[in-house]
């Protein structure tokens, strides 16, 4: 019995140590998210999505605390319905609505990471679990996998060069789980190609590439930016 | 040289305009023309008869390159027409059946597209000049469905003239025109032919219209020529119509009831009578009239190519 | 020559005045007009059926509704209606005119039967390229003056591609060439029978249940109707849609351009060899 209660305590003193640990890095990342009210960056947007061509666009993108992110490209483009670029900040800078433990320390990129897990305290929310991989040396998050209701897991892996001080990544790959792509009949009148269309979109997991350059930090960006025209 | 000059000269003077020679048609086993062969002298008016479905529509369109006979050669100026079309039918001016028209088109409109396609150059003045000679002045700018079917034998024969052509071929030209129509058309084509010297193929079934313009003709029945000359030398005594003007109507009559000439009578109308005699019963008859105290005011005959026609194609 | 454009000039005029000739400038008109009232009212609907899949997880930035699509959709749409609309005039300009007696007018002239049924084949095709200069300029330009223009959204069998808007004035350009050669076949096919058969109704008619024929042949997956597909021209009649492909796939556009345009050559010199041994006999 002694023994049972000691190896109990044990792993609660453990987890709690855990727990403040991912709290700890959290806070350091909230720190680094916090030093950055806004910027506006040039951005090279790669796709490749499931059942969609589109070719490689450039454009600006704009940020601004808690959520406003915009991307303005010349034509049409597609972005993640939870972008992670604004959604990541805001969801860890309300730390009091998840909970956080460190699950394991994995090597991403070449760091040693610590795997923290966010679990909403509110069991209504959208979002189901937040796993975040954030240097041990250093507060920035190498990788997300943010798993909501609606949307599936949301997957970004950032690389950081020159803006690495403000956490800003210069590339950020996002993978995202999508639907089977459908053409609806009507609209597809290609017979030529009817031999091919066992090909579409077998594959479900889209990516796209953000290349982020020349970023402008802080420069007290208007709210007009993030009002589409 | 000269010699040679003067060999050509008259041989152009005495040339054909039309040599149609063994012509052929046939329509899978129907045979439409069995064996035609005819000439038509330049300068003449000539005459091309036939019932209905003798073969005479498709003779003409073998000769307007319509339809391609099925044996035999038609030339037309010394040249065969198969190997000459094209020069042919810049010397020819027809109209062949009715004469249809683009009805969404003004008569003006359908003369300059035939006249462009004839690389004819026309002022506005000829224009005027061409519509007063077919009688369709003031109606040129109407729409050609406005026109009656007379209206359109007028325009047809303006179409078939704008080129000046040497040959007018023409087939039943007269059908839809008014009796004024018919004379007008009737002299048109009398100066055309003496004055201008055009060489004319009428076809018609107002057989005294072709009686009073043709020089010769031909007869053609169930694709085969039944008859062929001179107007003069084909209609014989027996084609004879005699009109006899008395001046007192009652003692007419009567003579003539009291006549063995009374079955011969074809009809009176007023002071005349009408009879089909053979020549030498006239003296006879005006003799007679005398005789019987009818005062013979005229007596006058002329051949009917009516009662040749009908006689040759029908055996009547 | 001189002969040949004074023929070609009559075929024209007569062409360009023929109230059957302004009947598919109206339907095309109103087709156009109708469809881009209706994009302009539910426009956001129809392209859900779409983009709506999408929209669970992707939002779609970028004017999807813009007059680049309009004219996409336009021409698909058109593409039923304009082998009709193409026949209807060009399916009459032989047997139209031995119908109602003018041919024998138009054939004794100096101008020979080649002539005359190349400068009506020419007229036949000026028809179509005015007929789908028409459409162009309304399902394009007017299209973009109501909806603007911006990248297009492009869907096959194979999924959704977006063609940037700098991208759309050569392929469109491109797309109406095919459009153009697709129809001309049409057209030549209506022209061949017309010269075959003497009623200005058949032609037309016959021209459309080929057209039907072959697009149902074409539309089966089936072994036997596959050996034939790829020579039917139906089956190549859609290429223009190839312009929007990205990269726009070269050789199967010049491979179709090949058989369309071998389609032309065949018909018309058949339409020529008949017709220079047909009898006009009305």
């Amino acid at each position: 019995m002694k023994r049972i209660t000691v190896i109990l305590f044990a792993v609660l003193i453990s987890t709690v140590s855990q727990a403040q640990e991912a709290s700890s890095l959290i806070n350091a990342v909230n720190k680094k998210f916090a030093s950055v009210n806004d910027y506006k960056a040039k951005v090279l947007m790669k796709f490749a999505l499931p059942g969609i061509k589109i070719n490689t666009l450039a454009g600006r993108v704009y940020y601004k605390k808690p959520n406003k992110l915009r991307i303005i490209a010349p034509g049409i483009f597609f972005v993640p319905k939870e972008n992670p670029m604004k959604d990541i900040p805001k969801l860890l800078a309300n730390t009091k609505a998840y909970t956080s433990i460190i699950t394991g320390y994995e090597t991403v990129q070449g760091k040693k990471c610590a795997v923290v897990n966010v679990i909403p305290l509110d069991p209504n929310l959208e979002l189901i679990i937040g796993k975040f991989w954030i240097s041990v040396k250093e507060p920035l998050i190498y990788l997300s996998e943010i798993t909501t209701k609606e949307n599936g897991t949301i997957r970004t892996q950032n690389y950081y060069g020159k803006y690495k001080k403000q956490a800003l990544p210069d590339k950020i790959l996002i993978q995202l789980e999508m639907k089977k792509f459908k053409v609806p009949k009507m609209l597809a009148m290609d017979v030529k190609k009817k031999s091919k269309k066992k090909e579409v979109a077998s594959k479900k997991t889209g990516e796209i590439y953000l290349l982020i350059s020349d970023y402008k930090v802080n420069t007290k960006l208007s709210n007009s930016v993030f009002t589409k025209k | 040289m000269t010699f040679e000059y003067l060999l050509c000269i008259s041989k152009w003077i005495m040339s054909n305009a039309i040599e149609v020679k063994n012509i052929k048609k046939k329509f899978g086993d129907f045979v439409a023309v069995k064996d035609l062969s005819f000439e038509v002298p330049a300068g003449e008016i000539f005459g091309f008869l036939g019932p209905n479905g003798s073969g005479k529509s498709t003779s003409l369109r073998m000769m307007l390159a319509l339809i391609s006979p099925t044996d035999g050669s038609i030339d037309f100026f010394g040249k065969p027409l198969k190997k000459n079309r094209s020069e042919i039918m810049g010397r020819i001016g027809c109209i062949i059946e009715k004469p249809d028209f683009y009805t969404y088109l003004s008569a003006h409109e359908n003369l300059k597209l035939f006249a462009r396609a004839n690389g004819v150059d026309y002022s506005k003045e000829d224009y005027t000049e061409l519509y007063e000679l077919v009688g369709l002045s003031g109606r040129e700018g109407d729409k050609v469905k406005t026109y009656s079917h007379g209206m359109k034998q007028r325009l047809g024969l303006a179409q078939a003239l704008l080129h000046n052509p040497d040959l007018i071929i023409l087939d039943e030209p007269n059908t839809g025109l008014d009796p004024k129509g018919i004379i007008e058309l009737r002299e048109l084509l009398l100066k055309l032919n003496k004055e201008e010297g055009k060489t004319i193929l009428f076809s018609s079934h107002i057989l005294s219209e072709v009686e009073a313009l043709c020089d010769s003709l031909i007869v053609i029945n169930n694709g085969e020529t039944v008859a062929q000359g001179r107007v003069e030398d084909l209609l014989s005594d027996e084609d004879l119509l005699v009109d006899i003007e008395v001046g007192n109507l009652e003692k007419g009559k009567v003579a003539f009831e009291n006549s063995k000439w009374k079955d011969l009578l074809r009809e009176q109308k007023g002071n005349h009578f009408r009879l089909n005699l053979p020549m030498d019963e006239i003296p006879k008859v005006n003799t007679y009239l005398i005789e019987n105290g009818v005062e013979l005011v005229s007596s006058s005959y002329r051949k009917r190519l009516e009662d040749y026609f009908l006689r040759i194609t029908q055996g009547k | 020559m001189k002969e040949f454009i004074a023929i070609l000039k009559n075929e024209l005029i007569k062409t360009i005045k023929r109230p059957r000739s302004f009947i598919g400038f109206g339907v095309v008109a109103f087709i156009c007009l109708i469809l881009q009232a209706a994009f302009a009212n539910d426009g956001r609907e129809i392209l859900s059926l779409v983009t709506g899949q999408l929209e669970n997880t992707l939002s779609i930035e970028g004017q999807v509704l813009n007059g680049n699509l309009i004219c996409f959709v336009l021409l698909q749409t058109l593409i039923i209606q304009m082998p009709l609309l193409v026949a209807l005039v060009t399916g009459d300009l032989v047997s139209g005119e031995v119908a109602t007696g003018t041919m024998r007018f138009l054939l004794t002239r100096p101008a020979s039967r080649t002539k005359v049924l190349v400068a009506k084949w020419l007229a036949g095709m000026f028809y179509t390229f005015l007929l789908l200069l028409f459409l162009g300029v309304l399902a394009l330009f007017v299209s973009r003056g109501i909806f603007g223009a911006d990248d297009l959204i492009h869907v096959n069998s194979e999924g959704l591609t977006v063609i940037q808007a700098n991208d759309m004035n050569w392929r469109f350009a491109g797309a109406f060439v095919i459009a153009f050669l697709s129809l001309s076949v049409v057209a030549t096919l209506a022209h061949f029978l017309s010269t075959v058969l003497d009623n200005s109704i058949t032609p037309i008619v016959s021209t459309m249940a080929i057209v039907i024929i072959f697009t149902i042949i074409g539309m089966f997956d089936m072994p036997s109707f596959n050996v034939i597909q790829p020579f039917l021209f139906t089956t190549h009649m859609i290429s223009w849609k190839d312009m929007f492909e990205d990269p726009v796939p070269k050789q199967e556009i010049i491979n179709s351009c090949i058989i369309l345009f071998a389609h032309i050559v065949v018909l018309l010199g058949s339409s020529i060899y008949i017709f220079n041994r047909k009898d006009i006999n009305s």
